[in-house]
């Protein structure tokens, strides 16, 4: 990246990079707590350190500082809860076409079969999974972000995957 | 679960429309269909960026700099300060180091100069010279007597109390003690100043100056000075001087009894016969001498 290091330190850039990452690193902390408050916090304290470190963080590996500060912060703070995550109110049915009340409340059920399935996917895996779902991240940008390989990132959607069907299924 | 890899290529946006509807056919594709479509649509919380920039930017937080170890220059410069001094202390001290050879009564010294002359130290005297601008400067302070044999070169110049002695390359003698100063040129051509005269010497000739008085000499043909062969030859010499020659190549003390000092004494005496050297002196000039305890004592014969 053309520019210097140290750029983290200049207001208008870090600001920049604020702006952009926002989002996703509260969604990542919400997939960690379940709690939109909790995680804005986190997400704002990790930025903190950020940029009371600024100095010292290489340019180029800003972003995972970013999300691992988030984990630590997470880990160290929030109470570790069952991780129950709301379907948007708008959200459209998969068969926009068909209209039926029974496939409507057929589909309400799945929603909420997978609601729960979800809430019981490993902390490991949910983040991964809903990392490429909501945030419609590449596995590649998953494993930068979270400093694993990407064959890891693949083995934890792998697995997720195998478990929400299995418990959709046999529900 | 069946086509593994081509499920996740699929979430990860890598399959084609083509592979999708391949994939479609799979028996259990529905359900993973609907998860995929349902999960998208979770609800996460919407931040407003630019909201929650303000309030953090109400944080008020500070850089923490980065750590900077101060360099402690008050001190660095204490030390090199005592450096400077020590190195250039070091440095005249060493450098500029005086080499200094020096004679007891009785006794005679040979040595070389940084050019190769050659110095004979007769007794009491000592010579002080700057070893290290020897090449560029071949200067040197007597006390004493000495006999130099001088290398070709530069001006090599000898410095008395009472006179410089200026040569090039020449073999010469400077004898300066108290009230007496006498240069004796052997080869080559020597260059006298004292005072405001400069004489040139040449072999044979010898300048001589008994209590600031330029005295006459008469010319010698001996080809080195007499002290190299264990003798102390003298020409119209005053006795006093010649006592104090005995005093110092044999460690002795002479008094004198009613005797004229200042009379002349024409000889030679020995540096190796204590008995001998003191009748050489007294017999001559018709004296006698006693010996009482560590004194020595000349006194008129005819007295006694």
């Amino acid at each position: 990246m053309p520019e210097k290091k140290n750029s983290l330190c200049e207001e208008s850039y870090f600001s920049d990079f604020y702006i952009k990452n926002i989002q996703s690193a509260t969604n990542f902390a919400y997939y960690k707590s379940g709690d939109s408050e909790a995680a804005l916090d986190l997400v704002q304290e990790a930025f903190a350190k950020i940029w009371e470190n600024c100095s010292q963080i290489d340019f180029t590996k800003v972003k995972t500082y970013l999300f691992t500060s988030i984990n630590n912060l997470f880990l160290n703070s929030v109470k570790h809860q069952k991780v129950v995550l709301a379907f948007a109110k708008d959200t459209p049915p998969q068969d926009k076409t068909n209209q039926s009340p029974e496939y409507l409340l057929e589909e309400e059920e799945f929603k909420i079969k997978l609601q729960n399935a979800i809430a019981s996917l490993s902390q490991a895996q949910r983040e991964v999974f809903l990392m490429n779902r909501i945030d419609g991240k590449k596995y590649r940008e998953i494993a930068k972000i979270l400093g694993i390989s990407q064959k890891a990132v693949e083995k934890r959607m792998s697995a997720a995957l195998k478990i929400l069907k299995e418990q959709i299924e046999n529900i | 679960m069946k086509k593994e890899k081509e499920i996740l290529k699929w979430l990860n946006g890598e399959l084609s429309d083509r592979e999708i509807e391949d994939l479609k056919q799979s028996e259990d594709f529905h359900t993973l269909e609907k998860i995929a479509h349902y999960s998208a649509h979770l609800d996460t919380p919407k931040i407003d960026a630019q909201e929650a920039l303000a309030a953090f930017k109400n944080r008020n937080l500070t850089k923490k700099k980065p750590k900077v170890r101060p360099l402690y220059f008050k001190t660095i410069y204490k030390v090199a300060a005592i450096f400077v001094v020590l190195l250039t202390s070091a440095y005249f001290l060493f450098s500029n180091s005086t080499q200094s050879f020096e004679t007891g009564i009785a006794q005679t010294k040979t040595f070389k100069l940084p050019d190769n002359s050659k110095v004979l130290l007769n007794a009491s005297s000592k010579i002080t010279f700057n070893e290290k601008n020897w090449n560029q400067q071949r200067d040197l302070t007597l006390e004493g007597e000495a006999y130099f044999q001088v290398q070709k070169g530069k001006t090599f110049s000898v410095k008395t109390a009472d006179g410089i002695v200026k040569v090039l390359g020449t073999h010469f003698d400077v004898k300066q003690r108290d009230n007496y100063y006498e240069v004796s040129c052997f080869e080559g051509l020597v260059s006298v100043t004292y005072k405001n005269t400069t004489v040139k010497l040449p072999p044979g000739k010898s300048f001589r100056v008994i209590n600031n008085r330029i005295e006459k000499t008469d010319d010698f043909d001996a080809e080195t000075p007499s002290w190299l062969q264990k003798e102390s030859s003298f020409n119209q010499i005053p006795l006093h001087q010649v006592i104090a020659e005995l005093q110092r190549q044999y460690g002795i003390k002479i008094e004198t009894e009613k005797i004229d000092t200042t009379q002349l004494f024409t000889g030679s005496f020995t540096h190796t016969n204590q008995k001998t050297a003191l009748e050489s002196v007294t017999i001559p000039l018709r004296l006698s001498y006693k010996i009482k305890g560590k004194t020595i004592i000349f006194y008129k014969y005819e007295v006694q």
